[in-house]
């Protein structure tokens, strides 16, 4: 007759455990919408920023802007090119 | 015993109520109850996906995504209305009627503007103004500029004001750069405070756009760009285009068309300028597809380089119309080689004359004459080819020196590189491969669309147009020391039932180098005033491209003249 009143009193025991547990993560998680909040805010100013970071490297590194600064700078196009031709092979001298 | 039976009546119609009661709480407005209680824990997001950035061989993003802000205000909390309009209209360039027009609204919420560059959010927002606040978007972003701008599309509003892409690579891949939207439920403490985003499955997240590779090389597009531009405006023609291609693999190089346009600000432009003409313009292609026809009577055995031309003697009269030449000097008993060197319509006459319409027709289907190449672009056309019973002795006749047909550029650009390939035809092909947002890579692989000609064909046909090019009559354009093959095509535009006297397209074909080709490349000029002969046009612009192309490609002159 012993074992069903220590089978109750050990589901009672997990009963309280369980309750409190609960109540002790439902308190953390309660509390931690703020920093969860703020974390959120966090990256997406960050991934926000990135963007704008790279939208300014493209800018800059277009062909179509490289080539306006090279024109302002004074660089002009080179119109004739110089191939320097392969020598004979040294068995063929 | 009344009594309980009242009682027990009583009883069951209060159950029944209740059951019934119970029944459309759980059954009928389960749905909706359930949608009331999750809004009471958590809100409702929707993830909106990132449309994927389209990049260039370099790996350079010529369509990418950029933040701006939409700047807004609630009228009932601005105060000095007027002052802040005014600040507003300078700091902006708005026109200050139309931001006090929307703060004088009775509302909650009215939109300012949209587009608000980041340097220009944190000047406004240093000002502290009550009742403005800004909004972050997400748009598309071309660094490039109008570079590539009829190839790449643009990215508009649909009826339901969502971004989708238009024209070009933009519209024809547009499902795919588009990605998949997504929705969550955000879970909030007491006071509003974000806990958790919960999602019903994976997929719930939506998928960001993919971004997609180009075979287009940046500084081949670039170039090709200016030189078309400065060609335009040197010969007084009324717009043009560029295609270079890898007669190999089919994949486009570049692709320039002008006038164009800025695809960032598309509204400002007339809708003419959004199409890519070298896949939606008809035109009669004129000697440009004389090699063709050649090629198929070489093909078939009909002729050789060295086969006499003996109806060359001057102009040939066929179904009665008399057919000339473009200059009206005519070269009797001329061979093949020299009717393509002098580009000799009565010449080609014979040609097409020797193939008959039968073989004519087949070779017209084997280089996809009349039948849209697949190229991945949106807005591709292509022209019928009439019915057999429908052709007269003289469509075949001036068929052989490519009038009286219509053609799309991108369609001869194809037939025409395969004899830059062995005779193997290459499906055109703008992207190159795709990733997903996760990083996966699907190649997009080469496409045989058939073999029109044999090998050697192709090989006896390329030392043709490079007699072309070294004898013909754009010789003084050429570049000495490489062996390019090429033809020049002045191709008569017609209007109402005749040709036009005065106007001509003007263009030129051919590839480099002869024995190995890197690209083939087909420049056009529409209506060029200072000269109307491709070869006086055209090809000096072909020539001067191919030699920074030829330069790139780190192939040095051979010293042979």
């Amino acid at each position: 007759m012993k074992k069903p009143i220590y089978l109750i009193g050990a589901l009672i025991a997990i009963i309280i455990t369980l309750f409190v547990a609960k109540t002790f993560v439902s308190n953390r998680i309660s509390t931690s919408g703020v920093v969860l909040g703020d974390a959120q805010e966090q990256i997406a100013d960050y991934k926000t920023q990135n963007a704008i970071l790279r939208q300014k490297i493209y800018a800059q590194s277009s062909l179509t802007y490289i080539s306006q600064k090279a024109t302002k700078e004074g660089f002009i196009e080179n119109s004739s090119t110089l191939a320097v031709s392969k020598g004979l092979p040294l068995a063929r001298k | 015993m009344i009594r309980y039976r009242i009682v027990l009546i009583l009883f069951t119609l209060v159950f029944g109520v209740i059951g019934l009661r119970l029944f459309y709480w759980q059954v009928v407005k389960a749905a909706q109850l359930s949608e009331l209680g999750a809004s009471q824990y958590g809100n409702a997001i929707k993830i909106e996906p990132v449309r994927g950035e389209i990049e260039t061989s370099d790996g350079f993003p010529i369509a990418a995504n950029k933040i701006s802000y939409l700047l807004y205000a609630d009228p009932q909390e601005v105060k000095n209305k007027g002052e802040v309009a005014s600040y507003l209209s300078q700091s902006l360039d708005i026109d200050e009627a139309s931001i006090s027009a929307q703060l004088s609204q009775d509302l909650l919420w009215v939109p300012i503007a949209h587009g608000v560059t980041p340097d220009d959010k944190s000047k406004i927002e240093k000002q502290n103004i009550l009742g403005v606040g800004f909004t972050e978007q997400s748009e598309r972003y071309y660094p490039e500029a109008s570079m590539a701008a009829n190839l790449l599309g643009f990215v508009g509003k649909d009826e339901n004001g969502n971004s989708t892409g238009y024209f070009g690579l933009e519209g024809y891949y547009d499902r795919l750069l588009k990605g998949k939207e997504g929705s969550a439920v955000e879970i909030h403490d007491a006071v509003g405070r974000p806990i958790l985003a919960r999602v019903n499955n994976k997929d719930s997240f939506g998928q960001d756009g993919s971004t997609l590779v180009l075979n287009i090389n940046r500084s081949f597009q670039f170039l090709a760009e200016q030189k078309l531009k400065e060609g335009i405006e040197k010969y007084g023609a009324s717009g043009g285009m560029i295609g270079i291609m890898d007669p190999h693999t089919g994949a486009i190089l570049a692709m320039a068309n002008y006038p164009s346009f800025d695809p960032a600000k598309y509204q400002d432009f007339d809708q003419d300028v959004f199409k890519n003409t070298l896949i939606s313009d008809l035109y009669e292609p004129g000697s440009t597809f004389k090699p063709l026809v050649m090629s198929a009577a070489f093909n078939e055995k009909l002729l050789t380089p060295e086969s006499r031309c003996p109806i060359c003697i001057g102009p040939v009269s066929v179904g009665g119309y008399d057919l000339h030449t473009w200059d009206d000097k005519y070269f009797p008993n001329s061979t093949m080689l020299q009717v393509i060197q002098h580009s000799d319509n009565t010449g080609m006459v014979y040609v097409a004359q020797k193939l008959g319409l039968d073989r004519m027709l087949e070779y017209l289907n084997k280089y996809g004459i009349g039948k849209i190449t697949g190229i991945d672009l949106e807005g591709e056309t292509a022209p019928e080819i009439m019915s057999k019973s429908d052709w007269y002795s003289v469509d075949l006749a001036t068929t052989g020196f490519g009038q009286g047909i219509n053609v799309t550029p991108i369609e001869l650009m194809t037939a025409f590189a395969s004899i830059a390939n062995g005779g193997k035809m290459m499906q055109p092909e703008v992207a190159s491969s795709v990733k997903t947002a996760d990083g996966r890579v699907t190649k997009i692989q080469p496409k045989e669309l058939g073999q029109p000609m044999s090998e050697t064909t192709a090989k006896v046909m390329t030392e043709v147009l490079v007699n072309a090019v070294n004898k013909g009559e754009a010789s003084f354009a050429r570049l000495k020391g490489y062996r390019i093959a090429g033809k020049t095509g002045t191709a008569s535009i017609p209007v109402a039932g005749h040709y036009d006297p005065t106007q001509t397209i003007a263009s030129f074909i051919g590839f480099a180098p002869a024995d190995d080709p890197k690209y083939v490349m087909f420049v056009i000029l529409n209506r060029p005033t200072a000269a109307i002969y491709g070869a006086e046009t055209a090809a000096p612009i072909f020539f001067n491209i191919s030699k920074d192309l030829l330069t790139y490609y780190g192939i040095p002159p051979n010293g042979d003249e």
